[in-house]
């Protein structure tokens, strides 16, 4: 089966002033579907960048995006993005949140499913809470829901748990394992957290720095669930940790 | 409060003049026009009516060109670029300044539209930019993320996101207003109005109810304010303010 996203010599620049910054050069990158694919990088490399790309909010430079064979086209075909910062909108409580892709997209039975994907992400009850009153953790899941709630062919996440603390994080891992596994979506995940890449990722993209391409894949043959203390766990995190480590003492 | 008004009855008993007229000398007013009326028969009552319909109806009208044209401003580059340089220098004349051209050309309720218009519009329009300015360019990526389109945007995001500067906008053009039409009322030729009533009064002398105008305007342009206010406090509970 052809992969479902295929990066080719994707290149990015922006221009500022006089200058131009070439943010992506030259990056491969081929995802299959139904795959949990991690992508870790140095910060600022244009991990974010690349993931705009993905989701078509943004057109590269040179090079081809293609997904089924098509340019990504959020019109057209249905992402679940989920951002780094807080994307809810304050105005409107959590059930509202959750169904506005469902508007967008017009999706019908909006309430339903709506109900539905936030009894999945563990928000029952919450329904009628506005985002002013309910914690970070409970933020992203409401983020979560509203991105699965579409049905969408990739789920994109950018460092959607970086801003939270180490035990909710690591609950929050273990969930979207569990819902991936329900749902069989295929998932890309930026994290500069090589823990938690390895934690949760079929696949480990390490990017360079910018500009930045991809400068190895590692697959990451472990079953579910993982222990952070196996060996072949603390191996593949250490590899991947040096390779990481090389791009960033060369900044 | 109460220290205000033993304040002024000290201030009239120490100037001891007879046109500052005391406390006790307005309220005496306030009962008089307000039942048996002035002059001409109008009471308090019907002088207030009607500068508040004024003023209600500018403000309408301000709203509904000011609003849209603000959301526009701020979208879109290019029609900002159009518009400003003429909204820029326009903003800078006090309305008072258009009661002369207003009163050679237009006539009756038209010129207190007008001249409301004039000054409710700016506040309003450009707090209605500030506030699509302030629109965070996460939910507006995030939307598109679900597919939405520039109208969605606008409607699902740019608007309810502006909405609390919009509203402040309103509240400030109300304010405006509200100080419009009593200088709009003092110049025009209508008998009824509190601006009007004041000049009335105060052509005759009589202190008393010009300052009991005075007090009225005040008093009603803070029961507006407040009203508003409520409404924002209410509304945008959402906003995560610092507590003062």
């Amino acid at each position: 089966m052809p992969p479902l996203i295929i990066a080719k010599e994707l290149s990015k620049s922006f221009i500022a002033g006089n200058d131009t910054i070439n943010v992506i050069d030259n990056l491969d990158l081929t995802i299959d579907e139904g795959k949990f694919a991690c992508i870790v990088g140095p910060s600022g490399c244009g991990k974010t960048t690349l993931l705009k790309i993905l989701c078509g909010l943004e057109k590269q430079t040179h090079g081809s995006m293609l997904i089924h064979g098509q340019p990504p086209d959020p019109k057209k075909q249905r992402f679940g993005v989920i951002f780094q910062e807080d994307s809810l909108l304050p105005w409107l409580n959590v059930i509202s949140n959750v169904k506005l892709g469902l508007e967008l997209y017009r999706i019908k039975d909006a309430d339903l499913i709506a109900t539905k994907y936030l009894d999945l992400v563990g928000l029952e009850g919450f329904e009628k809470y506005y985002p002013h009153q309910i914690s970070g953790g409970m933020k992203k899941r409401v983020a979560i829901a509203r991105a699965l709630a579409v049905d969408p062919e990739i789920i994109l996440m950018d460092e959607p748990f970086a801003d939270l603390d180490a035990q909710t994080r690591s609950i929050m891992q273990k969930e979207l394992l569990s819902i991936w596994s329900k749902l069989n979506k295929t998932i890309v995940f930026i994290t500069h957290n090589v823990d938690e890449a390895v934690f949760i990722g079929q696949s480990v993209s390490v990017l360079t720095k910018r500009p930045t391409k991809v400068k190895t894949t590692v697959s990451i043959d472990l079953d579910y669930p993982r222990s952070r203390l196996s060996p072949p766990f603390i191996s593949y995190r250490e590899k991947i940790l040096g390779l990481l480590q090389e791009e960033i003492s060369s900044l | 409060m109460a220290v205000f008004v033993v304040a002024w009855q000290a201030v009239t008993m120490m100037m001891n003049s007879p046109f500052l007229p005391t406390p006790v000398q307005v309220f005496q007013a306030f009962l008089k026009i307000s039942t048996i009326g002035d002059i001409d028969g109008y009471t308090l009552w019907w002088h207030i009516g009607v500068s508040l319909y004024r003023v209600l109806l500018g403000f309408a009208v301000a709203i509904i060109t000011a609003v849209p044209l603000g959301l526009l401003m701020g979208v879109k580059p290019l029609v900002k670029n159009f518009a400003s340089p003429i909204t820029e220098i326009v903003r800078f004349i006090p309305p008072i300044a258009w009661i002369p051209l207003s009163i050679i050309l237009l006539t009756g309720i038209n010129r207190y539209i007008f001249l409301l218009w004039i000054g409710i519009f700016f506040p309003i329009l450009l707090d209605t930019i500030a506030g699509v300015k302030r629109t965070s360019e996460t939910l507006v990526n995030m939307a598109k993320s679900f597919g939405a389109d520039n109208n969605a945007i606008i409607k699902k995001i740019i608007f309810p996101s502006a909405l609390p500067e919009i509203m402040n906008g309103l509240r400030v053009g109300l304010g405006v207003g509200w100080m419009c039409i009593v200088a709009a009322e003092m110049m025009g030729g209508e008998p009824v109005g509190l601006g009007r009533l004041i000049l009335k009064y105060a052509n005759l002398l009589q202190i008393d109810v010009v300052v009991l105008g005075m007090v009225v305007i005040g008093l009603i342009g803070l029961a507006m304010n407040y009203m508003l206010l409520s409404g924002e406090r209410r509304l945008f509970k959402w906003r995560v303010e610092i507590k003062a």
